[in-house]
């Protein structure tokens, strides 16, 4: 029997350079973990896939920051750290854990499985209890989290307290084909796209500023990109938001819109609940994507971005994504080829527009 | 220390890294063969019976006793492949025999790991993506049940999928990480059952005394219809003065999170060898 292991490396032998040079990018991103308010782990990996030549700054916010080039008119990238997870809201008498959702999931997806609390000394392993009660498919009583103690002294002598971070182990996997597996795929996608056109642009090509900004707090409300964008204030003239299209190319979903199907290329995010870019832009992008060869999709899906805190600002929002599957579950699916195609895209666009 | 005690204190070395082992792996029941194979590898001179079981006679004549560990799980064989490449389901095993009522919602957005005819393949089980489900009435959906599993490998055609090895009767079931977590407590799916036949198996390794003839026996289908596997042990290798079948008190039963404590595991390897040598 050849195992997962074995399977996986025979697909990687047969990737092209690109998809090879994506995942090279993204597996560590995915293993990193970062729920929104405690990106820093993530935060560092992004620093340690920059290019040599880039130079980061670090806001209040949490945000990071590598501009590149000079001039106006400034372009903005944003693309976000965080994960969807948990904070400890309080340890019970009997030292299991009261949580708090940080971003929309649904809870269920996380009862019964392994949990991961994140303190500031390690990282302690636990579960997330099973519900005895209110067998429903998507409302489980609130959930808790059990680290094998009884006691709330012997808890928090693991160094948890009010405010840990708590997820659940995750990996990386390789599928059939050049598609991939994980949970975090958004936004590490985003955020290795920017990477991978950092990693390749041609910095002597551009006319004028570019701003690319690996933003904190997304799921919670889009709360750094929003000091991004008071920071800047009305000084971009287009940001460019680089996060998940949450598509319908799957069995359960209604096919009535945001269906991008996987492995056709980057999508242009046209109309979600936080932003509508203007049709002249949209127009624009295509012709961009097609004089460049870049495989793109345009659609509209539902979901907020990090651009659409800049447009109070009068600066356009155009965000870009790549259609996941199962967003915001520990299952979530991507084609590698999507994310060269990302990739592609935001070094276009900085490159030629 | 005297010998006992020592042979014991490896017992519990022996059963802790086993029950890890065998709770890493997959054995749905019918589908057992993966399983039998590393138990029989584990132990020198067991064998495997015409019904899958695997047994290991201890000792020598009378009285004849029989103890056994049912080492199948409840889990998943492909039902169907679709001709855009997903894969649905059939549960073996379950139904009544669960204790925890949300058993196949355990599948629902998470990795799980189809044993092909090529080898292991990863996939997922898929689940309605959070955005969409917006403004759509979800708290009242019934919970998920197999008949809502669509199994994505990555294959976009049945021809991809073929080429992975997969097909109808494919093994399926969660993907399995085995959880060590607080002081000396283990979870998984079936940790219980895995680390009763752990305990079992390292019973046997430590040699113990026999009094008359023990056979040690780790069934297989004793979750399907008759329980064919224990069945059969009694009735090709009995008639048996006295029979024992192993079991381990979990928590969180026939969840993925199924969880026992080491001290238990090592306190029933110590009670097994007990029994063997003829106690009561």
């Amino acid at each position: 029997m050849i195992p997962v292991v074995a399977l996986t490396a025979l697909l990687v032998v047969q990737d092209t350079s690109r998809i090879a040079d994506a995942q090279s990018v993204l597996a560590p991103l995915i293993e990193s973990y970062g729920v929104s308010g405690s990106e820093a782990p993530v935060r560092e990996t992004v620093k340690r896939l920059l290019p040599a030549w880039a130079e980061t700054e670090t806001d209040t916010a949490g945000n990071l920051w590598v501009r590149v080039g000079q001039g106006d008119p400034v372009v903005v990238f944003v693309a976000h750290l965080d994960e969807i997870g948990f904070q400890v809201d309080s340890i019970l008498d009997d030292g299991t854990l009261r949580l708090r959702s940080r971003g929309g999931f649904f809870p269920s997806l996380f009862e019964a499985k392994a949990a991961l609390v994140h303190t500031g000394r390690a990282d302690v392993p636990g579960i997330f209890l099973p519900r005895d009660t209110g067998f429903t498919r998507r409302a489980p009583p609130p959930l808790r989290v059990s680290v094998g103690t009884t006691t709330r002294a012997a808890t928090a002598a693991l160094g948890i307290a009010a405010g840990s971070s708590i997820t659940m182990p995750k990996q990386y996997v390789r599928l059939a084909g050049t598609r991939a597996t994980g949970r975090s795929f958004d936004d590490r996608v985003g955020s290795a796209s920017l990477l991978l056109a950092l990693r390749h642009l041609d910095r002597a090509k551009l006319k004028h500023q570019v701003i690319f900004i690996w933003s904190t707090r997304e799921e919670i409300g889009l709360e750094g990109a929003a000091a991004a964008a008071r920071q800047l204030g009305t000084t971009p003239r287009r940001v460019h938001a680089i996060d998940t299209f949450v598509s319908a190319d799957a069995p359960l979903e209604l096919p009535n819109f945001a269906v991008a199907p996987i492995g056709r290329g980057a999508v242009a995010r046209a109309l979600d609940n936080s932003s509508i870019t203007p049709p002249a832009y949209v127009d624009t992008l295509t012709q961009l994507a097609r004089a460049r060869g870049i495989a793109l999709q345009i659609g509209t899906t539902n979901g907020g971005n990090d651009g659409s805190v800049f447009t109070p600002y009068g600066v356009v929002d155009l965000p870009l994504g790549w259609p996941l599957r199962y967003s915001h579950s520990p299952a979530e699916l991507i084609d590698l080829k999507d994310v060269v195609s990302l990739a592609d895209l935001v070094r276009a666009i900085a490159e030629d527009w | 220390m005297n010998t006992v005690l020592v042979l014991l204190a490896l017992s519990a070395q022996n059963v802790d890294a086993l029950a890890e082992r065998l709770a890493g792996m997959t054995a749905v029941t019918g589908y057992e063969q993966a399983m039998t194979d590393s138990l029989l590898a584990v132990l020198p001179g067991s064998v495997r019976d015409r019904a899958g079981n695997v047994t290991l006679s201890l000792g020598r004549g009378a009285p004849k006793r029989l103890v056994s560990c049912p080492l199948d799980e409840v889990g998943y064989v492909v039902g169907n492949v679709t001709d855009d490449g997903y894969l649905l389901l059939r549960r073996v095993g379950g139904g009544q025999r669960l204790a925890y009522p949300i058993f196949d919602q355990q599948l629902e957005g998470h990795r799980v790991t189809l044993f092909g005819r090529r080898g292991a393949v990863p996939g997922v089980v898929g689940v309605r993506s959070t955005h969409l489900a917006r403004g759509r009435p979800a708290a009242t959906d019934p919970p998920f049940t197999v008949d809502n599993a669509w199994v994505d490998v990555g294959a976009t055609s049945r021809t991809e999928i073929e080429a992975l090895g997969l097909g109808v009767l494919t093994p399926v079931a969660l993907t399995k990480h085995p959880l060590r977590y607080g002081s000396g407590l283990l979870a998984a799916p079936g940790a219980g059952r895995r680390t009763a036949c752990a305990a079992l198996a390292a019973a046997a390794l430590a040699k113990p005394r026999v009094r008359g003839t023990v056979v040690v026996a780790f069934t297989v289908q004793s979750l399907y219809a008759v329980n064919a596997g224990l069945n059969s042990v009694k009735n090709l290798q009995g008639p048996f003065d006295e029979a024992r079948e192993v079991t381990l008190t979990a928590k969180f039963p026939d969840t993925a999170v199924e969880t026992v404590a080491r001290a238990d595991a090592a306190a029933l390897v110590a009670d097994l060898v007990w029994w063997m040598g003829g106690a009561r």
